[in-house]
């Protein structure tokens, strides 16, 4: 390979389209390819894996969007005209905490937690709120009345409702009037091999805050780091075990 | 009443749609325009998917959304890939909602359409590809995308007359 300066585009265009799967740039020249991951497109996802993020709130800057704005970019998002700031939809936010008595602060992100327990699936009455066999909640659109009992439900406040017709969708993340919707882990993305936006974004900026992987794999870096580090989850006193830990809060 | 109404569209849709020769061009009938598709053949032959495309991509949505099968045939998104080319006159001419396959017969047969409400009108394939890979993924998100709107409208004017249709 290292005679190879310049890489083939022609024969990348061609196996890229092949394995429907491409590299990650990580960094310029540092390469990330998540194909030898990627389970088959035709192979159900199974509950052996458990996706979840973990996000080292110490290497988070207050300040930093960078995971946002590529969550809005990637899911094609903040196209509404006609919606207030506070009804437009977020999938992922950045919260700042202070701690009253300490003056400690934290600059963390947070999107949904995929629960293991999801209170939005529980009170969900047609079903559309749910969880895959792998850990990842979503929100079933076509079955989706737009009731919003689950936006009631959830403790993170992880869920938009959609108030107005919307156009210029991406074609991976179908989004319509009438209809709640949240992070879906880049569901998309997993299912290809490749890592959500979020934690592409974070590592392309150096940060590093947010790393994802299967909890279920003891040789994954995420479950190497959970068991190695204390981890927390917000609002742990609920007993929803979160896909999405935080680490040195 | 309902029924006779659809079954009768039923019958004309199929009658226009298999002998198009038969009004022939400039004939009195009204025909759809139906836009030429990419490639040689369709994932089932078209009496089929005439039939029962709306199964096929029914069943198909469930086991994506909800056991991550992304297999492309049956993908609504394959649909579109052959059906609503990025590229090509459709893109080129502006005239999306003029030229759209699925929308123009759904119009023409007074069927109300749905997906277009939430999933895009046209295929971004490069797009999920790395621009190493695919330089041509950048030059196509410049693009103006701005035709999907009105198709949304033309797909509400769809249903308004559906309303109207039913008042007789």
């Amino acid at each position: 390979m290292s005679d190879h300066k310049q890489p083939d585009l022609a024969r990348r265009e061609f196996l890229g389209r092949g394995a429907a799967a491409a590299g990650v740039a990580l960094a310029p020249g540092v390469m990330l390819y998540g194909v030898a991951d990627a389970k088959p497109a035709d192979e159900p996802v199974s509950s052996k894996v458990r996706w979840g993020m973990l996000v080292d709130t110490s290497k988070c800057s207050s300040g930093c969007n960078a995971c946002v704005d590529a969550c809005n970019k990637e899911h094609g998002l903040g196209n509404e005209t006609h919606s207030r700031d506070t009804q437009r939809t977020q999938y992922i936010r950045k919260v700042e905490l202070r701690h009253k008595f300490t003056g400690a602060t934290h600059s963390l992100p947070v999107m949904c937690q995929h629960c293991e327990t999801p209170p939005c699936v529980d009170v969900c009455p047609t079903g559309a709120s749910f969880k895959r066999a792998d850990g990842i909640v979503l929100v079933d659109r076509h079955i989706c009345i737009g009731c919003r009992y689950c936006m009631m439900a959830c403790p993170y406040k992880a869920r938009s409702f959609v108030h107005e017709a919307l156009t210029e969708q991406r074609p991976h993340t179908p989004r319509g009037k009438g209809c709640v919707e949240s992070c879906t882990m880049c569901v998309h993305r997993v299912d290809e091999g490749r890592q959500p936006a979020c934690v592409e974004a974070c590592a392309a900026d150096g940060s590093h805050a947010i790393i994802f992987g299967d909890l279920n794999d003891p040789n994954s870096e995420i479950a190497q780091r959970v068991k190695t580090y204390a981890s927390s989850e917000i609002r742990a006193d609920l007993g929803l075990n979160t896909g999405v830990r935080y680490q040195g809060l | 009443m309902k029924r006779l109404l659809q079954l009768l569209s039923m019958a004309v849709l199929a009658l226009t749609l298999s002998a198009p020769a038969l009004a022939g061009e400039g004939g009195r009938t009204p025909l759809p325009s139906i836009p030429a598709a990419k490639g040689d053949q369709c994932v089932e032959d078209t009496a089929v998917m005439r039939r029962d495309h709306m199964k096929f991509l029914k069943h198909h949505r469930d086991a994506t959304m909800h056991q991550g099968i992304r297999t492309e045939k049956y993908s609504l998104k394959a649909c579109l890939e052959c059906h609503a080319p990025v590229e090509g006159n459709m893109a080129a001419g502006g005239k999306e909602a003029e030229g759209h396959f699925c929308v123009n017969c759904h119009v023409y047969a007074g069927v109300t359409l749905d997906c277009f409400e939430c999933h895009a009108t046209k295929p971004e394939t490069t797009a999920q590809f790395h621009p190493l890979v695919s330089p041509a993924s950048a030059a196509l998100k410049a693009t103006d995308r701005t035709d999907s709107t009105v198709l949304l409208n033309r797909l509400v004017g769809v249903s308004e007359n559906k309303a109207g249709v039913a008042h007789e």
